[in-house]
């Protein structure tokens, strides 16, 4: 009798949990949940996500939004199309091999107006004036990714053969940097530039920056992404979402918010000093938004149309996606 | 032998390649997430040739990584088979060490010597070597009552003939040892290069993951699968040689 009980007892349990995998009983609160996974591991560069989010600002729009870190082994993408996640956080380069290989991915907000990606070096070693200075010297590219695709159009433009270069793969710390073995080095100014800059500064060093956007080449950074399903099937949704989105990246990027967005930073981010926050946040400022520019979270189609361009000529995708399409229509 | 790894790889790898396939189908999902066919018949024209080169230099780096620490193992097990201080300091010694995991150690060895072929051997080496250190210790502290009663009787023991007796009678299980740790030199050398090297076949695979681009990844699965199931099979072709040879 007691087994009969005992197992009466198991099968309620394995039904009741097999009723809640397969049965989705929405969220417990009266809230909309949502997942959006970030780019990279959260840091200045996600600021007005971490905003809206300490803010209450999703709360408003009566979401819920699991926030999660992104990293190089993570695609928001190819979460969007496994339903993992409803939203997330990709660069322009991302989107366009996804849309070249049949993605359904919509482009809702371009989060950096300027490519954070440029090139520190010692002003001491070299003067790098133009792209033409690059000849002769050895560049740190990372091979596959973006900063390869920026690097090789910059030589292009400027006439440089590419055996006038030596291409040095770039790895996860600066020691050939450093020791000379590489001239220049990518990083983005914002986070990486400011911490990095800031300790050779102390150590003496003079160094500069190349920003290839200064030279024409306009490559996209990061932007909000979703399905194509869920902006059909519950604009509403992205509507919210994204209001509140962009209102925290306008906040946090205003200076008089600075205490509260470098608190929603910190909360995540412990091993950054709060003087390197501060400048991090001060670089971050005009990526986002800058004096007189557009607004926050505007789409500059031309640039996306360069960067798909730029992916082609350099053999990335091998068909035209025509990437307009894809970017919301304000 | 040799034939029978490669069809087993053959099909466990169609296998996967098949249930992604069915996974893709079922969901409805683009060739982002899971290529299909034509774009991976693309990237075997695009990149097979290249990923070839490259997976051989990885399977270069990994046999001397292996034969290194099997080297390593082997000095090390027969220095501390015996139930003596110094036998089990270094026991402790060796266990101590590995207790790091190397994904935290390559960094450093990275940073201190660069990232070219000595980092990637010796990451190669340190991955192997440690499975291969136990299964030696154990093999070599176990006595053969049988045989060696009759050395240590008759005062004609000496340490050469200890090793070389219970190698004998632990061959196969040696040849196993060896033809596993092959695995793990692989896959140390392979982390190795996709942590930071800057060539073989575990750099072309992040090259492919910054590109998001599976279907190279299944490519390099594939040539990396096929190469060490003919390595492997070689391996235990030589160990049963090897056998035969000493059984005379």
């Amino acid at each position: 009798m007691g087994i009969l009980t005992g197992r009466k007892v198991l099968m309620a349990l394995l039904c009741i949990g097999l009723w809640l995998t397969v049965v989705d009983i929405g969220p417990l609160s009266a809230d909309q949940a949502v997942s959006y996974r970030l780019k990279w591991l959260i840091n200045m560069s996600t600021v007005g996500d971490v905003y809206a989010e300490a803010q209450g600002l999703f709360a408003s729009e009566g979401l819920t939004v699991a926030l999660k870190p992104g990293g190089p082994e993570r695609d928001a993408i190819r979460e969007l199309e496994l339903g993992h996640a409803d939203f997330g956080v990709a660069s322009a380069d991302q989107v366009i091999h996804a849309l070249a290989k049949g993605s359904p991915v919509v482009v809702l907000a371009q989060l950096f107006q300027a490519n954070p990606l440029q090139w520190i070096y010692f002003k001491d070693r070299v003067q790098i004036d133009t792209p033409a200075d690059f000849k002769g010297k050895t560049v740190g590219v990372t091979f596959g990714k973006n900063d390869e695709i920026i690097m090789r159009t910059l030589l292009a433009r400027a006439g440089v053969p590419e055996s006038g270069v030596r291409l040095y793969s770039v790895r996860l710390d600066y020691t050939p940097f450093f020791s000379g073995r590489a001239d220049l080095w990518p990083v983005y100014i914002n986070s990486q530039g400011v911490e990095i800059g800031q300790r050779l500064e102390a150590a003496g060093e003079r160094i500069a920056f190349f920003n290839p956007e200064a030279h024409g080449v306009r490559f996209v950074a990061n932007s909000v992404v979703t399905s194509e399903r869920l902006k059909s099937e519950r604009p509403e949704l992205v509507e919210r979402f994204l209001r509140a989105l962009l209102a925290g990246w306008q906040s946090a990027v205003d200076p008089a918010n600075t205490e509260t967005a470098l608190a929603a930073v910190r909360q995540y981010d412990r091993d950054t000093t709060l003087e390197v926050l501060r400048a991090q946040l001060e670089a971050t400022r005009p990526l986002i938004q800058s004096p007189g520019g557009p607004a926050v979270g505007y789409i500059d189609i031309a640039a996306w149309e360069q960067t798909e361009a730029m992916m082609r000529q350099y053999g990335q995708i091998d068909r035209a996606v025509d990437v307009g399409r894809r970017l919301r229509k304000p | 032998m040799l034939l029978r790894r490669i069809y087993q790889f053959l099909m466990i790898y169609l296998l996967g390649v098949l249930c992604l396939l069915v996974i893709k189908v079922a969901a409805d999902l683009s060739d982002y997430v899971i290529p299909g066919i034509d774009a991976l018949w693309l990237s075997v024209r695009d990149v097979g040739w290249r990923y070839v080169v490259d997976v051989l230099d990885t399977l270069r780096v990994a046999v001397i990584g292996q034969v290194l620490s099997i080297g390593m193992a082997l000095f090390i097990g027969i220095l501390g088979r015996q139930a003596t201080w110094f036998g089990s300091f270094i026991k402790v010694a060796a266990y101590n060490v590995q207790a790091y995991p190397i994904v935290a150690i390559a960094p450093i060895i990275f940073i201190l010597l660069g990232d070219g072929f000595v980092s990637r051997l010796l990451i190669a080496a340190m991955i192997c070597y440690f499975p291969l250190l136990l299964s030696v210790v154990g093999i070599m502290s176990q006595p053969i009552p049988d045989v060696e009663h009759f050395y240590r009787q008759t005062g004609r023991m000496r340490w050469q003939l200890e090793v070389k007796i219970r190698s004998f009678e632990n061959l196969s299980k040696l040849t196993t040892v060896i033809v596993g740790s092959a695995t793990l030199a692989m896959a140390g050398t392979i982390v190795a290069e996709f942590i930071a090297a800057s060539a073989g076949i575990g750099y072309s695979i992040r090259i492919a993951l910054y590109q998001s681009d599976l279907a190279k990844i299944l490519v390099a699965l594939f040539m990396i699968g096929i190469t060490l199931s003919i390595y492997q099979g070689i391996l235990e072709w030589v160990g049963s040689a090897v056998k035969k040879v000493w059984a005379r």
